[in-house]
């Protein structure tokens, strides 16, 4: 924990911090203004469908709508690049070995980047969550929403299903920053470790596509990523949502695992 | 020549004395990188209250051991003990207990010096205000020390270096050539440092690859070269059997047989205008007072000794290049 609030200090002091949070909250805003400004003539833009439609009319569901455009892209991205800086960073400005010549062992010191990981691409989550949430108000108003499957639901309803839907996709986004984390033990360039991730995560997305490869597809996190969206139908289906769960843990913790392995006896030589 | 004598001086009750607690000792410490001997079976000893010399050529070896002895590479078979702690077995306990940085000291660039050193001082144990102000006045950073670390100079990112490695108060500090890249007034605060570091009873392990600052500050040193200790034992030893001088008289053909007869002429050559004098301090002194008597006048007396003990240096990493193999010949007659 001790080590966890020194990373803070070192996140929160950092300009790249809120350059990427910042671009996480440009996403719902333009979302909402895109949507705003095109209000009237939805019925013949056949773009996107399905949960951004539902968010039309209604702030409240702004928030799940914003996080199915970041899923698929911008919130790999960022993740991929706070995991690789937390360890690749410190060895390209040298911190690391001025850092590891303290009295703290290497396995706190990675649990505390990934830790650190965490925490940021969780407040990236809520700036994005908060931001759709006062755009969407402010333009739709905040309503009982309708979900997918046609029945209305409380506000309160409404918002938990938003949030076990953040949960779950940052359980996803979890996985690709220990990826990340796991490429950035093995090398001393952060742009290579977060690259490297980013090249998994996209041929993944690239074999998921494929019917072929089906036989792949539970195996494959990314395939797990927009199981949450079945929160938005009621009765829920639990089973793609506990999978994804299941995948994603045994993902974190494998990657974890060897990133331990090999950052534990690894020779620091910047 | 003073400074050597000051320091030896002030320290030769108990150079580190051979009775002081070990407060570093390395055994059989070797590290191979893909085969190559970048440091091999090194067997040091540094003990309370030394200011250990870690001398040798760039490429001997010098940060590869201190980078074993802090735990940041594993050694590929031996092991370093400070304070009772074997590295790496003990690292986390042996790293409460030392300071230091190895190459050039790295810090956080978008946060202040004050805050970096709260930040890495309380990693090891609790750090207070006074304590970070102690050390910013130490290296002469206080003025600067809400100044970013990212707009420091070189100079000043190595003043920092050294206050961040005294801020825990380590019983083991360990600096790697803490003066290079500074300019001389630098080299002389930092040296000047590392000396009443010594005289407060800090245990000091600095590496150079310069002979003369191991000299001026040092009370013991080793010699590295090719990942092999060459040489180890206190400084004063170190040098070649006698020091010379080099004398300036008015007559140096009568000076010479003067000289000749208190040291023999074996002692005693001409060197362009100088007469070259092989002799202890004590010597010099009675030669002086012999040549006034003669009605000789002496012009200058300069201590030759540093040119002679980089003479020695040299002579020694390369005679154990040499005996690196047969082929050290033909390098050196390419050269």
């Amino acid at each position: 924990m001790m080590l966890l609030r020194r990373e803070m200090t070192k996140l929160f002091a950092q300009k790249r911090s809120y350059v990427g949070w910042g671009g996480l909250l440009a996403v719902p805003l333009l979302m909402t203004l895109a949507l705003y400004l095109n209000r009237n003539n939805h019925h013949h833009d056949n773009g996107p469908g399905g949960v951004i439609s539902l968010a039309l009319h209604n702030g409240l569901l702004m928030p799940v709508a914003a996080i199915t455009l970041l899923s698929a892209f911008l919130l790999p991205l960022l993740a991929s690049m706070v995991g690789s800086y937390q360890l690749a960073g410190e060895a390209e400005t040298g911190t690391i070995k001025t850092w590891l010549m303290h009295s703290i062992s290497r396995g706190g010191v990675l649990a505390s980047k990934w830790g650190i990981a965490v925490i940021y691409v969780t407040i990236g989550l809520a700036v994005v969550a908060a931001g759709a949430l006062l755009a969407g108000g402010l333009a739709f108003g905040l309503h009982a929403p309708t979900l997918l499957s046609g029945q209305t639901v409380s506000v309160a309803h409404g918002l938990w299903l938003s949030l076990l839907g953040y949960l779950y996709v940052l359980a996803g986004v979890i996985c690709v920053l220990s990826l990340a984390l796991l490429f950035a033990t093995f090398t001393n360039s952060s742009l290579t470790a977060a690259i490297g991730a980013l090249v998994v995560v996209i041929v993944m997305n690239i074999i998921g596509a494929f019917s072929y490869f089906d036989f792949l597809k539970p195996y494959l996190f990314t395939s797990h990523i927009d199981a949450w969206q079945n929160l938005l139908s009621q009765p829920i289906d639990w089973h793609p949502i506990v999978t994804g769960i299941i995948a994603f843990a045994i993902y974190i913790a494998a990657l974890m695992a060897v990133a331990w392995y090999v950052f534990r006896r690894k020779d620091i030589l910047v | 020549m003073t400074m050597t004598q000051n320091r030896t001086g002030g320290q030769s009750a108990a150079p580190g004395g051979a009775g002081a607690p070990v407060v570093l000792a390395t055994y059989g410490l070797t590290k191979s990188f893909g085969g190559t001997l970048a440091v091999d079976h090194l067997d040091l000893t540094v003990r309370r209250g030394d200011v250990f010399g870690f001398l040798g050529p760039n490429g001997a070896g010098k940060t590869t051991t201190i980078r074993m002895i802090v735990g940041l590479i594993y050694p590929t078979s031996g092991y370093a003990v400070v304070l009772d702690h074997q590295v790496p077995r003990d690292k986390i306990e042996a790293l409460r207990h030392i300071g230091g940085f190895v190459e050039v000291p790295a810090f956080y660039a978008n946060m202040s010096a004050r805050r970096n050193l709260r930040l890495m001082g309380s990693l090891n144990a609790s750090v207070d205000e006074s304590r970070i102000e102690e050390v910013l006045d130490v290296v002469g950073l206080r003025e600067r020390a809400d100044s970013k670390v990212g707009d420091y100079s070189h100079g000043m990112k190595q003043r920092l270096g050294i206050a961040n490695a005294l801020i825990n108060k380590p019983e083991l500090v360990i600096l790697d050539e803490p003066t290079s890249g500074l300019d001389p007034q630098g080299m002389k605060d930092v040296r000047e440092l590392v000396r009443e570091l010594g005289t407060g009873g800090t245990t000091v392990f600095l590496s150079s690859h310069l002979l003369h600052e191991v000299e001026q500050v040092c009370n013991r040193a080793a010699i590295l070269n090719k990942g092999r200790v060459v040489v180890e034992g206190p400084v004063s030893e170190l040098h070649p059997e006698h020091s010379s001088v080099k004398l300036l008289t008015s007559d140096q053909d009568r000076a010479r047989q003067i000289v000749a007869a208190l040291v023999g002429a074996q002692h005693v050559e001409l060197d362009e205008e100088y007469l070259i004098v092989e002799a202890s301090d004590g010597t010099v002194r009675e030669m002086v007072r012999a040549l006034v008597a003669e009605n000789v006048g002496v012009d200058a007396v300069i201590p030759a000794r540093e040119q002679g003990l980089e003479d020695y240096f040299l002579g020694l990493t390369q005679s154990s290049d040499v005996d690196m193999g047969g082929d050290a010949g033909v390098a050196g007659g390419a050269r």
